[in-house]
Order: C-alpha cells, then sequence, then structure tokens
C-alpha cells in the first residue's frame, strides 16, 4: 500500500492552494450575508484551469486525460486556500455533473458547443434532477418529457438547483418513459432563452449563500432533437457515471477547509489566555482539538482511497458511501468544536468562524444525505 | 452464461417467484440503483470486462437475456 502523492502532484495541489489563497483568501462577509455571487471569481478559476479538469483539452479543457485523483487533490488545495466554501462547491457541481456527463455522452457537436464555453467561464450550467415531491427519492420525478416533431416538450418543476438562477446551459432530467421508474429517465441539454423555460430567483440559505440556487420551470419548453444528450433512457447511467467524481471534489474541498480551521484553531488556542493561562492548557479545548485533527486524517484518508480505486478503475460503493458520511458529519462536529474553543468570538458572524458551521451542514444533504450513505452502508453489508 | 446471471440474481435479489432469463429486472423493480451497481461489478468481474457508463441501458439490462447479449457481443 501506498498513499504518498507524486512530487508533480503535490506541486500542483500546492499551485492551487496559493492560487485560492491569493485570490479568494480575504473576507466573505458582505457576500455571504447579501448571498452575492461573483461571475469575476468564476471566470478567475476558469483562467486558472480548474474548470477544464473536468474536460479534455479538445473541447477547451486543461487536460489531456480527466483524472479524479489530480481534481481531488486540486479541490483539496483549493478549499484550503479560499475562504468561501460556496465557489469550490459550485466548481465542483458544475465540472461534475455538467461538464463531465457530456463529456461522456455528448455527441460531438454537443461537446463542441457546450464544453469550451463551460470550461472557460462563459457559460455556467447545472444539473436539474431534483423536483418539489422528489428528493432523496429522486428518481420518482414527474417532469415529463413528450415527443413532437423535431424534438420533444418539457414540462414540470426542478427544485433546488445549484446555479439555477445564474444558468446558460441546464441538463434537466425528465420521465420518457414512466413505466419503467428510473430506468425510464432520459437527459435534455436546455439552454436559457428557449421558448417555455424560466429560472426562478435566488433562494436564499443557510449556508453555502454564495452560491445561487433556486428552480427551474419548463412549460411545453421546446428542445430539439439534437439537445438530447446520450440515449433514451440514459438518465441514471448519466447522474450515477460522475457520482463519485462530484463526490470525491466536494467533499476534497471541505477537506482543505477542515485542514485550514484545524491551524487557525491551534493558533488561536495557543494565544488565547484565560485564567492566567494559554486556553491551549485546558484538556477541554485541547481534546477537542485533538478531536478535530483525528476526523481530519479519517476523512483524508477515506477521499485518498475513494479517489485512487477510481483511478484506478475499481469499484468504490462502500467506501463512496463511508467517505460522504464521514467527512460530511465531521466537518460539522469539528466547525462545532471550533466555535466552541473560539468562545464569543466564534459566535460573532464578522470574524467568519461560523460560517464554517453553516456551510457544513449542506454537506450532510445535499448528494446523498446521511441517512441514504448509512442506507447503502447497511444494503452492502447484506442487511 | 445466462445460469451464472441467473444464479447471482435469484440470490442477490430474493424475488417472490424464481426469476426467468426474460423478466423484466427494470420495469418490475427488482433492480434498484444500489442492485444495478452491484450486478454491473459482478458482470466486470466474472466476466473480465469493463461495463463503460454510455452502456448502462435498459437495452442492455432489461432482462438476462438481454444482458447475455450484451455480454456475448463484448466479448
Amino acid at each position: 500500500m501506498n498513499f504518498s502523492l507524486t512530487s508533480e502532484q503535490l506541486e500542483y495541489k500546492n499551485k492551487v492552494s496559493d492560487f485560492a489563497s491569493a485570490n479568494f483568501g480575504g473576507s466573505y462577509v458582505k457576500q455571504d450575508k447579501d448571498c452575492l455571487f461573483s461571475r469575476a471569481d468564476w471566470e478567475k478559476c476558469a483562467d486558472f484551469g480548474l474548470q477544464g479538469l473536468a474536460t479534455t483539452k479538445a473541447y477547451g479543457g486543461s487536460t489531456d486525460d480527466v483524472s479524479i485523483l489530480t481534481a481531488t487533490l486540486a479541490m483539496e488545495g483549493f478549499g484550503y486556500g479560499c475562504r468561501d466554501n460556496g465557489l469550490p462547491f459550485g466548481l465542483s457541481a458544475q465540472m461534475w455533473t455538467v461538464q463531465y456527463p457530456i463529456l461522456t455522452f455528448g455527441t460531438e457537436d454537443q461537446k463542441k458547443k457546450y464544453l469550451p464555453k463551460l470550461a472557460s467561464g462563459q457559460w455556467i450550467g447545472c444539473h436539474a434532477l431534483t423536483e418539489p415531491s422528489s428528493g432523496s427519492d429522486v428518481f420518482s420525478m414527474e417532469t415529463s418529457a413528450k415527443k413532437v416533431e423535431g424534438g420533444y416538450l418539457l414540462n414540470g418543476t426542478k427544485r433546488y438547483i445549484t446555479f439555477g438562477p445564474v444558468s446558460d446551459v441546464i441538463l434537466v432530467f425528465v420521465k420518457t418513459n414512466p413505466k419503467l421508474g428510473k430506468w425510464g429517465m432520459s437527459v435534455f441539454i436546455v439552454e436559457k432563452g428557449m421558448k417555455g423555460f424560466t429560472a426562478g430567483p435566488n433562494r436564499p440559505k443557510m449556508g453555502l449563500r454564495t452560491v445561487p440556487f433556486g428552480d427551474l420551470f419548463f412549460e411545453d419548453c421546446f428542445v430539439p432533437e439534437e439537445n438530447l444528450l446520450g440515449p433514451i433512457g440514459a438518465g441514471w447511467a448519466i447522474t450515477n457515471s460522475s457520482l463519485e467524481h462530484d463526490r470525491c471534489t466536494i467533499l476534497a474541498g471541505q477537506l482543505g477547509a477542515m485542514e485550514h480551521q484545524l491551524e487557525e484553531t491551534i493558533a488561536f488556542v495557543k494565544q488565547r489566555e484565560q485564567f492566567g493561562k494559554k486556553i491551549s492548557q485546558f484538556q477541554s479545548v485541547s481534546n477537542r482539538v485533538a478531536n478535530m485533527k483525528l476526523r481530519l486524517e479519517t476523512s483524508r484518508l477515506l477521499l485518498y482511497k475513494v479517489a485512487w480505486l477510481n483511478s484506478v478503475g475499481k469499484s468504490s460503493m462502500m467506501e463512496s458511501a463511508l467517505l460522504k458520511l464521514h467527512l460530511s458529519e465531521n466537518f460539522v462536529e469539528s466547525s462545532l468544536d471550533t466555535i466552541r474553543n473560539h468562545g464569543g468570538d466564534g459566535y460573532i458572524s464578522e470574524n467568519e468562524i461560523e460560517r464554517n458551521l453553516r456551510d457544513a451542514v449542506g454537506g450532510v444533504i445535499y448528494a446523498g444525505t446521511s441517512d441514504i450513505q448509512r442506507n447503502i452502508i447497511a444494503k452492502l453489508l447484506g442487511l | 452464461m445466462k445460469d451464472i446471471l441467473l444464479k447471482y440474481i435469484n440470490e442477490q435479489f430474493q424475488a417472490d417467484d424464481p426469476i426467468e432469463a426474460q423478466d423484466d429486472l427494470l420495469g418490475e423493480g427488482i433492480l434498484d440503483s444500489l442492485g444495478m451497481m452491484k450486478l454491473i461489478l459482478f458482470i466486470e468481474t466474472e466476466f473480465e470486462l469493463k461495463v463503460p457508463p454510455q452502456d448502462m441501458t435498459i437495452e442492455n439490462f432489461m432482462s438476462i437475456d438481454d444482458m447475455a447479449t450484451y455480454i456475448s457481443n463484448r466479448k
């Protein structure tokens, strides 16, 4: 067993971290308070080549071969340097649930049309899967597509879609054969401005407030035949194809944030004095820091294992569920411990300590809740 | 090949009645998402082939007959 990184991998991770720190290492109090998404930040990331990690050079990407290991390390570095957890979350969402499915399932024309614009930051894309009545039971969706001459008519509503309010291109999951349930789903590429499509406003949320979430409405929205992504009925395969890439990189961003959080906490408890001594000398404080370190390292082990399994083409069903459950819950716990160790300072928004907790809570809900991960683990254990 | 698939599916997905080669595993809800992923892993291991995401379609996985045809074509 060898979990060591090559010098090139480490160098790239550090380069991304330095880039993030230099460009996104400042205060996000205002953007967080006002739920502001920065298109300029998005374009900076694209210029650096981050969105391009999910697209090959032939279609405007920054890599010859899309690598989950490289992308995971890059996002870990990014999460460490960037003080806005929303930005790495949004990057991963577009890269793996929009670009990668188009790269994997798209026709040559679709790849040429959409990928260069997405990789360059010119366009933003979203993955429209969840609906008002289908959250964890996502495949019970109601949005439908009816075949008409030259294309399809889409009808339905998508809910809580990351980047929904600002997207230029949307992968819409619809039922094309209701009798087959989840196996009768297909995906269409809808563009902003298509007749019958409207995007709702940003819906402010507890955390990750710099990334717009919103609802999408399709009312007899005509989509030409050539906008079908993959064959009819490929919806399940499409959403499944990038699940582990998405999971690894989103969680890698959180892992980077956890490492930064730990370092800041150590620095704080070593200088803060109460009752005539440094608070790091109180075991109730230092034990919390020790727990944070344990959560960080066990999360990292699972993350690297899943990324490695995927990079060598091995299945990681169990490990992936364990990772999602473990890391996302750990980020919540460590964010709480950080607030406890900072006392009153940790509770005040302008100090930018409590934001991690609000951002972390989303992680136990999106991309498969913690409850769903436990169900998967139990089922894989034969229960 | 069909016998191997039949044995695996009958052992893993205990339906009320024994599953036949032509049964619709997807429309009848015998296979859920996790079951499909486990089945694909089984096929990849047992028949030494890689099932790319593009091949994970109803045409290839609706029934054991369809799977056998797919595997034969890939061999």
